[in-house]
């Protein structure tokens, strides 16, 4: 099968300093992939290169395939094409992730209008109206229609961040990219993000890109995990292997961590 | 404006927007109203020379015998033409160079940026004295376009810095992920973002300009002669201040109310466009 998105030796640098190195991995139609790794391990980074939407001043190299086109070098004219059909993003910061002047309503309705648009059809009225609602319960938000008529700062952050999802669904993209998304929230609110995103990526058999440094949340929703560390892939496979039987200092440290966390809590319980 | 009165009605801010609108409405009133009516013939002479403010002339007469108070009145109009027009072109021009900037490389970003700076350093007059000059003969229309131009870069600078901002954010990411175009994202989000800050920036370089303009006619510079620009009215009321200072008074007063007007307005205005600080029931 071809794969949705194929990175291969990819590296960014900034200023020649190397800020990821000699990166490869690829998901397929319909896979979740977990990109884990520490603060300023590249990750992020390397979902933004991902769509072609490094900052100008970071110079990538190697290749990725987004959809089949080759997205490095390539003029934004034509990745905005695959944008939004093929890639669509999820935030780690919900407040700014939502437009603060725009209604939720107009901010899910975009994406909705321009995906109708480029599949040839006008939405618009009272269509678009229940589009857009229909769209806010998937995403489980109480209240819809409440929801929709409200501004981002009149929702919790748990709300937003459901919002945000819901926006990047109306794209119906292939491949969903989620970065950090539960990180800004209360660990109930991620248990609940989180069993959102893994039944909407079921569901609709999207691929998925979860990029995250939290080790049991990762595990909880991916098939297979790439290790980053300082920009290089330290380690890469399913989920039960790579923690199971971690290879790599750096993976067991991880592994080590978190259960040494969960030994904690069964201790007080 | 219904829309605009009803907001004022549910805000809480309404007491600033409310006397912004009293002292504008006022101006563009008498502004109006001097396209169809004066009270008398600018350029006749229909009184005694310098004479007190009394029931036939309100504001007195000027040194001519000119009935004072529909100078002031045609004084309303020009004020008001100059501040619109100085602020529609230093802001298309400034929001044009600023938003450029903002998504340009670094190096024409650089370049604009300190362009913008040298040029800021020149006190807004200094310029707008410059651009005059160069031009043969003093007008309003030339004088409007020397202080656009030199608001232009005050106008350029502010929205470069707030367009960066916005552009920094998550959700200009997220437009760019779900496909939106360059010019989607400058008119839906980054626009509509930085207009409370600009709209109220462009309140000030309102009163700014009128000043401005003002000047340039006390200079002088300004509207010649026959038009009755407040800044000629106070400097031909130069000489005779301690005789008649209702000659500096008058003008004195149409120009702080209608500078002041403009700024209350603008912070009312704010406060209705930014859902943020809107109360809400």
């Amino acid at each position: 099968m071809v794969p949705l998105l194929d990175i291969k030796n990819l590296n960014l640098a900034v200023d020649g300093k190397p800020l990821v190195s000699d990166l490869s991995f690829a998901i397929a139609p319909g896979e979740r992939l977990g990109l884990i790794g520490e603060s300023g391990s590249g990750k992020s980074l390397t979902a933004m290169a991902a769509t072609g939407l490094l900052p100008r001043a970071i110079k990538a190299s190697g290749s990725v395939v987004l959809g089949g086109q080759q997205v490095i070098g390539a003029p934004d004219r034509v990745l905005n094409g695959l944008r939004g059909m093929v890639a669509a993003f999820v935030f780690q910061e919900p407040l700014t992730a939502l437009d603060p002047l725009l209604r939720v309503a107009q901010q899910v309705a975009e994406p909705l209008q321009r995906r109708a648009r480029r599949d040839g059809r006008e939405l618009t009225g009272s269509l678009l109206n229940r589009e857009v609602l229909a769209l806010l319960e998937q995403v489980a938000l109480p209240q819809p229609e409440r929801i929709a008529r409200s501004y981002p700062h009149e929702i919790s952050g748990g709300q937003r961040q459901r919002v945000a999802i819901a926006m990047a669904l109306a794209c119906r993209p292939q491949l969903l990219i989620a970065d950090e998304p539960t990180t800004a929230l209360d660990v109930t609110t991620q248990a609940e993000i989180l069993k959102l995103l893994d039944g909407l990526v079921r569901e609709r058999g999207m691929a998925l890109l979860f990029i995250s440094h939290d080790l049991p949340v990762v595990a909880e929703i991916v098939e297979r995990v790439v290790v980053m560390k300082r920009g290089i892939a330290v380690e890469a496979g399913p989920v039960r292997e790579v923690f199971g039987a971690p290879q790599h200092d750096y993976t067991r440290s991880l592994v080590a961590a978190a259960k040494a966390f969960d030994d904690a809590l069964e201790g007080t319980a | 404006m219904s829309a605009v009165v009803a907001s004022a009605r549910r805000s809480r801010s309404s007491l600033t927007l409310w006397l912004g609108l009293l002292l504008v409405g006022l101006h563009v009133a008498v502004a109006l109203l001097t396209l169809v009516w004066l009270p008398y013939d600018p350029t006749a002479l229909t009184g005694g020379r310098l004479a007190p403010p009394s029931l036939e002339h309100w504001a007195g007469t000027d040194r001519l015998g000119r009935d004072f108070f529909t100078q002031i009145m045609i004084g309303s109009r020009i004020a008001l033409i100059v501040g619109i027009s100085a602020v529609a072109i230093g802001g298309l021009i400034g929001v044009t160079l600023g938003v450029l900037a903002a998504f340009a490389t670094r190096l024409l970003d650089d370049a604009l940026a300190a362009t913008l700076d040298i040029l800021i350093a020149f006190p807004t007059l200094l310029i707008a004295m410059l651009v005059v000059a160069a031009s043969d003969t003093a007008s309003l229309g030339t004088a409007v376009l020397a202080l656009g131009i030199a608001l232009s870069a005050i106008v350029a600078r502010l929205t470069r810095i707030l367009a960066k901002r916005v552009l920094l954010m998550d959700y200009i990411t997220a437009a760019r992920t779900s496909g939106t175009s360059w010019l989607g994202i400058v008119f839906q989000h980054v626009l509509p973002n930085i207009w409370p800050t600009l709209s109220v920036n462009f309140a000030l370089q309102f009163g700014l300009a009128v000043i401005a303009e003002a000047s340039l006619s006390y200079l002088g510079l300004g509207a010649p002669p026959p038009n009755a620009s407040w800044g000629r009215l106070l400097q031909e009321a130069q000489g005779t201040v301690y005789t008649a200072p209702i000659g500096a008074i008058a003008p004195g007063i149409a120009l702080v109310s209608l500078v002041i007007g403009v700024n209350l307005l603008a912070d009312g205005l704010r406060d209705i466009g930014d859902p943020t600080r809107r109360v809400s029931r």
